[in-house]
């Protein structure tokens, strides 16, 4: 057997599985969204000649929960981009108790998020949670963190940036260690101060590592789904809704199976479009400029 | 190209013949038509620099790349189309490629036990073995606990426990200090050769290949040069190549006249009291039992090694015998019979 | 730096302890609680003792868990290896489809795989939801297990050609011992993604008593946004963390260190 096919016939298992997951999903998802079939067809499909994408294209509430999903995506990944710098930065510092630092700093990440979402919904508490017994100690009315429609999208992002930063962190982690020591000691020997190490040396070599994060969180936050509809369902007045949720309610609340693919495969295609765009701005064009 | 002959024994098909043995790679060639004999017992080193298709050719008669073309031969069977593992050949690796996760016993073990052999006689055979290379104390080491050169011990070890049909040496001393490299050698030697089974040993020390081997085969850029003993490959190099590949200092190549150059050993230039080439001394490097002296003359550049305690004037004139000139041809790179 | 760091990611953890362990009064009314009634154990006895008690969803999750551990193992270990082994466009496009799977937001399948549970009657089926769980996690695992393999010196594997192991035989013998820390911190990190998945989880499963923990979790939230009771469920997600505290607090090194490699050498 030639090892070219062996190796072939090695990967071939995990493929299938892989291709069964994800790429057949999305096809059906894409055929299911131009047939009509919802409780009024009895669940069954019949081709309804787009009438699922017309009906997207005049949906205000599809629209409104875009908004809400870029708005969400695009402040979350970038707090958590700051943040998890900061925090690499000091996981990479040698010390006593390091991997000790590290794996505590990890946990959020590794709890789940519905868990930790129903943990978050009794810190905002109103007018119980420890956010407003802080505000009562100041002098200060209670605040209804989760009912506030215009700033309740603030409160997802920040339970959001808490719990993803760590892996943020991670990422950046492996890249700073992946730098030599003796770039940063030889900057110490010419005089730089570490203001300007950082701006030097370290955050133009991290460069593929915070490209890889952003990439893969801005395509986690756009499907943004488990936080929302454990802290907020989605409330108040759907200023939380997110794209994934609209789906998956139109799916399990309104049992519209050919509405819900669509918002799936629209979802989709605009996740495809911002990544090759976050692509093509953070990893191709750098590697033109590179050359 | 000068084919030496190789140790005469009774069966002719005794021994390692390659024949033919070719590798290409996408349109790149590895290695081309090799042909070599390698007697039983006898010590062959592939000598040549990185590249030159030595590593590739080990590695084709391991039976770890396939060949694009050609058969090897072990005693007269073809063992071209059998696996690595059926071809019983052992090979001692660059990196000695020990089992970090297991001891040094259990490293001998494992091929043993693949092979179903019974615990009784793997112990008995691990512990000649041991005993043998003098390892007997550090058997339940880890490879990590082990010196570079108890490591090399210990590749050898798993080497030569298999009984193996031909041994397989790729740069085997490259990982230790110079020191240990020579003292070595008499003992890799008592080891390996002589014995009943061809040994091919890569390197790409000249020193190291005239000290392991009974001949040398120099290779460059997939092409054998030349193989010989040392002293032929050094007295009579078939080409240019050979000659400034072979001998530190390197030999001086004069500028080519009239198609032809010549080259001279800097041990065999000598100052003389006239008629020879004027040259002035440039720079000298004292070695202790020797001196290397450079210098410029009208016929370029020239290197000279002569005696620690030798004076010279800054002003010299050099000569040479006759018999001690190596002629080639300025294009092709042949050696050619006299000027 | 440090204890700002700790501050950070460990005060809204402590707050769910706290909140677990003190009465209802207590929680209202802060230290204005006489001693006597303020620490309680009361929440976790009420959790242990509902119908389903929580104990029976950490057995599920533990359950899925295990079983999607085992299978994406088995299938990402040749998959790594053949991809490590492999040149050319091949190699290429398969790493790039693993990188575009890896970093797909999984709550975009869980329509079709519904349809899909439904129609092979996988539903309400813990086993079954390993299958979708280890083509989430194979994406991953293979891309730092391929890291892993390409660690490896190519001679040890030559070796053990050379004395006759073939590939089952290298991989037990040679490979797999020499990949044990690479093995292990992908084991925990499919068992982490196991543990913590919610949207399939959530649309599988329907029965009561075959919930994994996040959709229990969840749906105990679910009965009510604003009168819940919050030191039962400070309980509840305590123990639901519990196992993954212990796992991340004693594989830190494996955990961070089988990360970092990956990303590093992937």
């Amino acid at each position: 057997m030639s090892p070219s096919l062996l190796n072939s016939l090695l990967m071939l298992p995990a493929l299938v599985l892989l291709a069964i997951v994800f790429a057949w999903p999305l096809l059906d998802s894409a055929w299911l969204s131009s047939q009509a079939s919802s409780v009024l067809t009895g669940l069954s499909p019949i081709a309804n000649d787009g009438a699922n994408w017309q009906r997207l294209l005049g949906d205000a509430r599809f629209w409104q929960d875009a908004a809400v999903t870029l708005r969400f995506a695009a402040v979350s990944v970038g707090l958590e981009l700051l943040l998890g710098l900061a925090m690499a930065l000091v996981l990479h510092r040698p010390g006593r108790g390091r991997g000790w630092l590290r794996a505590l700093a990890l946990l959020p990440w590794a709890l789940p998020t519905t868990v930790l979402a129903l943990g978050w919904r009794w810190i905002y508490n109103d007018p119980y949670g420890p956010l407003n017994a802080i505000l009562r100690a100041f002098g200060a009315p209670p605040y209804g963190f989760l009912t506030t429609p215009a700033t309740t999208w603030l409160f997802t992002v920040l339970a959001d940036v808490w719990k993803t930063t760590p892996f943020v962190a991670l990422l950046l982690l492996a890249g700073l260690q992946s730098i030599p020591a003796e770039l940063e000691e030889n900057l110490v020997l010419e005089g730089a101060r570490p203001g300007q190490i950082l701006r030097r040396l370290t955050l133009p070599l991290l460069k593929p590592w915070i490209s890889l994060a952003v990439l893969f969180r801005l395509a986690q936050a756009l499907g943004v789904f488990d936080l929302v509809q454990v802290l907020t369902r989605g409330g108040p007045a759907g200023s939380t809704e997110s794209l994934a949720l609209y789906a998956y309610l139109n799916a399990m609340r309104f049992l519209d199976f050919g509405y819900s693919a669509t918002v799936v495969i629209a979802t989709f295609l605009l996740l495809v479009l911002l990544t090759a765009i976050g692509w093509l701005l953070l990893v191709r064009r750098p590697l033109e400029a590179s050359r | 190209m000068i084919e030496a002959m190789p140790v005469i024994t009774t069966n002719p098909a005794a021994g390692l013949r390659i024949e033919g043995l070719s590798r290409h790679i996408g349109g790149r060639s590895l290695l081309s038509d090799l042909n070599l004999q390698v007697a039983p017992g006898e010590c062959l080193a592939l000598l040549g620099p990185s590249g030159c298709g030595k590593t590739t050719t080990l590695r084709l008669l391991a039976g770890l790349d396939a060949a694009s073309a050609g058969r090897i031969l072990l005693d007269g069977d073809d063992i071209s189309r059998l696996s690595a593992g059926d071809r019983r050949v052992a090979m001692v690796f660059q990196s000695y490629a020990l089992y970090p996760h297991l001891s040094v016993a259990d490293n001998l073990a494992l091929g043993l036990r693949i092979r179903g052999m019974g615990a009784r006689e793997r112990e008995e055979r691990i512990a000649a073995v041991l005993e043998l290379l003098q390892l007997s104390e550090l058997r339940l080491r880890r490879p990590a606990q082990l010196s570079g050169g108890q490591r090399q011990r210990v590749a050898l070890a798993r080497a030569l426990l298999r009984q193996p049909r031909l041994v397989l040496l790729d740069e085997p001393m490259s990982n230790l200090d110079a020191q240990l490299r020579e003292e070595l050698r008499p003992e890799l030697r008592r080891l390996l050769c002589g014995g009943e089974q061809p040994v091919v040993y890569v390197t790409h020390d000249q020193q190291e290949a005239m000290g392991m081997a009974d001949r040398i085969a120099v290779l460059r850029d997939g092409h054998l040069q030349q193989v010989g003993s040392a002293r032929e490959l050094y007295e009579r190099p078939a080409n240019r190549f050979v000659a400034a590949f072979l001998g530190r200092p390197a030999i001086n190549l004069l500028p080519p006249e009239a198609g032809r150059q010549l080259g001279l050993r800097p041990e065999h230039l000598q100052p003389v009291a006239s008629g020879g080439i004027p040259a002035r001394l440039q720079r000298r490097e004292w070695w202790g039992n020797q001196q290397l002296l450079w210098l410029e003359s009208a016929r370029g550049d020239l290197r000279l090694l002569v005696a620690a305690d030798l004076e010279l004037p800054e002003d010299l004139q050099l000569g040479w015998r006759p018999d001690h000139e190596l002629w080639f041809d300025s294009h092709s790179g042949e050696r050619l019979a006299g000027p | 730096m440090r204890s700002l760091l700790l501050l950070w990611s460990l005060a809204p953890l402590a707050w769910q302890l706290y909140t677990s362990l003190v009465t209802p009064e207590a929680l209202v009314n802060g230290s204005g609680v006489a001693a006597g009634s303020f620490w309680t154990l009361e929440n976790y006895r009420q959790v242990w003792l509902a119908d389903p008690p929580i104990w029976r969803y950490l057995l599920n999750s533990a359950v899925v868990g295990g079983a999607t551990t085992a299978l994406t193992l088995t299938l990402a270990v040749p998959c790594a290896y053949g991809l490590q082994r492999q040149g050319g466009r091949l190699r290429w496009a398969v790493t790039l489809a693993l990188l575009a799977t890896a970093i797909f937001p999984t709550v975009l399948l869980f329509l079709a795989l519904l349809q899909l549970a439904r129609a092979l009657g996988l539903a309400n089926n813990l086993l079954a939801l390993s299958l979708p769980y280890a083509a989430l996690c194979l994406p991953l695992a293979v891309l730092l297990l391929r890291a892993a393999f390409a660690e490896l010196p190519a001679e040890l594997e030559d070796a053990a050609r050379l004395e006759g192991l073939n590939l089952p035989r290298r991989l037990r013998h040679v490979l797999l011992p020499l990949l044990a820390p690479s093995l292990a911190s992908t084991a925990i990190l499919v068992f982490l993604f196991s543990w913590n998945e919610y949207p399939i989880a959530l649309t599988w499963i329907s029965r009561p008593e075959l919930l994994t923990l996040p959709p229990a979790i969840a749906r105990i939230a679910g009965s009510s946004l604003f009168t819940v009771p919050y030191g039962a469920f400070a309980a509840a997600t305590v123990l639901g963390s519990l196992p993954l505290l212990l796992i991340v607090l004693i594989f830190q090194r494996s955990i961070v260190s089988g990360l970092t490699q990956g990303a590093i050498k992937g």
